[in-house]
């Protein structure tokens, strides 16, 4: 235990003295973060929160323009813009600005299209009427061709975006269709003797959409946003970034003959090499919290949302410490197998930047091609990140998160052997 | 009884197309300053770390004071040897109290005893006023003197140092020689490497010169002076041993 405790404190001093490698540690990771969601807060806000301008050039006048825009308005997606300068916008002058870039959609909605919409309504009524034999009296158009709204998107759209919009738009259409059938039937039906006071309440949904949560509380509602994923992520790819200083703290051991002096003692390295991971484990840990808090206090400052924990603060704690495990055991391995600080230096930041872009650090794992979500489930970074998501996002406890902590943990013991064997081979 | 006996000692490094050590031999008496001397590539690293245990020879047998260097004696073997690497294997961020309180610790020593030893030692090393100055600071005699309080903290009965005084000015040279023969005179048996000849001349009561894995030859000092009339002193008797040629 003195071997122990004598090896935490003596790490404990060096790092004190190693301002750099404190900065390093602590303030860069929460530059990093901060960063990061700020950058990343806009991609995320794209289909959830941010409101696009949408250029509206209605041509029809008549009542699809006003439910179509109403529909954009009500949705709290878009802004729309159908005049410039007191002017109504015209066709060619919205599709140059889209195509421009200064505006990202332009529907045109086409003359004529309420009534092409009404004439349809109607005939669908006479129809019925006539099945139900009774006479149709409801005025069609005699015009064949269908009407189309045209959109125009920015040519840098996303495919994403576009099939939302198409989506949305459909809705609005197939809405206005639906309720001037619907107000065209009522009509009819009272026509036909129908008592006074009789609303002729005519409800289409009969069923509806619910969302519920899946978690096994219902008292929180994430959201996953920029901050939810970058803070998270990014600060377990700042917890990897301790193999640096690890790796670098083993070879000036080696090199310098202090690693051969504490060979030389009598008792086992193992007290040493334990003390040696148990400080940097819990610098892991105090670094993860750091980052937690800067998600919690310093993002929401800077007009990002604020950063969930979910409601198992031990299961978060026992992550923490199988990352921490992880890391250490990579920065122990890395040490040994190379001869100085730039091969380990090189080795290590570039390896932990490809554990994280397959790890789902960058971008989330699920908008990955299959065979890359396959490979990114063997980076421990991934086992370490969706943990974190099953703790703040799916609010699950302890219980939950064994799978993920047990890999971190074999993850940890396997480096740990793989270096025992180097090093021993090493002496040979 | 001797404090090292050697016999017949083979190592050969994996992947290596030569020996490093072919059948060495050799004894030192207990309670002397001995020298093992040999030019750069001659065994004297790889002999010292099987003496400590580091590593094992693949033939041969080892005695350090009676007890065979084995699984079973090998902790045991530990605590009876210091060595002076030579490197300063010191932590330079850390003082020259922070670094001894570390090794003492390991060592299994605390407390009062430990600080008061270390106190003692920085006296005697005239490192007292520097005590809590970080290592990085120090001259390179400091550092070496450090060095060798580092590896005397647990009280061993065999010291074996490899280059105590490389890099070092004339006063701190003269200081731990000066050290080392009033610590042997306390019971310490002293192993000495070094390329510089005067200086073990000065020192060893007996030295042991080895050459390409085997030992060539061992003698008390200015018996083995003596024994080659056109030798003036121990480097003609090295040099007699081992050559002119250039060794890489």
């Amino acid at each position: 235990m003195l071997r122990l405790l004598a090896t935490i404190r003596k790490e404990w001093l060096l790092l004190l003295r190693d301002r750099t490698g404190l900065t390093l540690l602590f303030a860069m990771p929460v530059i990093l973060i901060t960063v990061m969601a700020m950058i990343e807060d806009a991609p995320f806000r794209d289909y959830q929160e941010l409101r696009f301008d949408i250029l509206t050039v209605d041509n029809d006048h008549g009542r699809l323009g006003k439910y179509i825009r109403e529909g954009l308005e009500y949705s709290e997606q878009f802004r729309v813009i159908d005049s410039m300068k007191g002017q109504p916008i015209m066709e060619q002058q919205a599709r140059n600005l889209v195509n421009e870039g200064e505006y990202k959609i332009c529907i045109i909605i086409p003359s004529g299209a309420t009534g092409a919409i009404v004439s349809n309504a109607n005939k669908i009524v006479n129809d019925i009427l006539k099945r139900m034999s009774m006479p149709g009296v409801l005025p069609v158009s005699s015009r064949k061709d269908s009407l189309n709204v045209t959109i125009y998107f920015d040519p840098a759209s996303k495919k994403a975006f576009k099939s939302a919009i198409h989506q949305a738009l459909d809705n609005f259409l197939t809405q206005v269709e639906t309720d001037l059938l619907l107000e065209r039937i009522k009509q009819q039906l009272k026509r036909k003797d129908v008592p006074e006071g009789d609303s002729m309440v005519i409800q289409l949904k009969a069923v509806g959409l619910k969302e519920q949560l899946t978690g096994p509380s219902q008292e929180i509602d994430v959201i996953s946003n920029s901050v939810q994923h970058n803070v998270p992520a990014w600060s377990i790819f700042a917890m990897f970034f301790i193999v640096i200083p690890i790796a670098g703290n083993m070879i000036r051991e080696r090199e310098d003959g202090s690693l051969l002096r504490m060979k030389l003692i009598p008792g086992s390295y193992l007290a040493v090499l334990t003390g040696k991971m148990l400080f940097f484990v819990a610098v892991c840990v105090v670094q993860f919290y750091l980052m937690m808090q800067v998600g919690i206090y310093l993002l929401p400052l800077l007009g990002l949302p604020k950063l969930v924990l979910g409601q198992s603060l031990l299961a978060a704690f026992i992550v923490a410490v199988g990352i921490g495990l992880a890391s250490t055991s990579y920065g122990i391995l890395v040490g040994t197998v190379f001869k100085t600080p730039n091969q380990a230096l090189n080795f290590g930041a570039i390896s932990i930047v490809i554990l994280s872009a397959i790890g789902g650090i960058w971008i989330p794992l699920e908008i990955m091609p299959s065979h890359m979500q396959f490979i990114g489930h063997l980076s421990p970074l991934s086992w370490g990140l969706d943990a974190i998501n099953d703790i703040y996002l799916r609010n699950v406890g302890v219980g939950h998160i064994w799978g993920h902590v047990g890999k971190l943990v074999l993850f940890a013991v396997t480096l740990l052997c793989i270096a025992a064997v180097i090093e021993k081979r090493r002496l040979s | 009884m001797t404090s090292i006996l050697v016999q017949d000692l083979h190592k050969t490094y994996k992947g290596a197309l030569e020996p490093s050590l072919k059948g060495l031999s050799f004894s030192f008496p207990k309670g002397s300053i001995v020298g093992l001397l040999g030019p750069n590539g001659a065994g004297k690293t790889t002999t010292i770390s099987i003496l400590c245990g580091l590593i094992k020879a693949d033939a041969g047998q080892v005695q350090i004071f009676d007890l065979p260097q084995n699984a079973v004696n090998r902790e045991a073997i530990k605590g009876l040897i210091g060595i002076v690497p030579q490197q300063i294997a010191l932590f330079p961020h850390l003082t020259a109290v922070e670094n001894l309180e570390y090794f003492g610790n390991l060592y299994g020593l605390k407390g009062k005893p430990l600080r008061s030893r270390i106190d003692e030692y920085l006296q005697v090393f005239g490192l007292e006023k520097n005590a809590h100055k970080q290592v990085h600071h120090f001259s390179g005699g400091m550092k070496r003197r450090t060095n060798i309080i580092a590896a005397i903290l647990h009280q061993p009965q065999l010291l074996v140092l490899d280059e105590p005084t490389a890099g070092v000015d004339v006063q701190s040279r003269s200081m731990i020689l000066q050290f080392l023969r009033d610590y042997n005179r306390q019971g310490v048996s002293i192993v000495y490497t070094s390329h510089l000849l005067d200086e073990a001349q000065t020192i060893c009561q007996e030295v042991t010169i080895i050459d390409e894995g085997t030992a060539v030859v061992q003698g008390e000092t200015n018996e083995l002076i003596a024994r080659h009339p056109e030798c003036r002193n121990l480097e003609d008797v090295f040099l007699q041993y081992t050559g002119h040629a250039l060794r890489d």
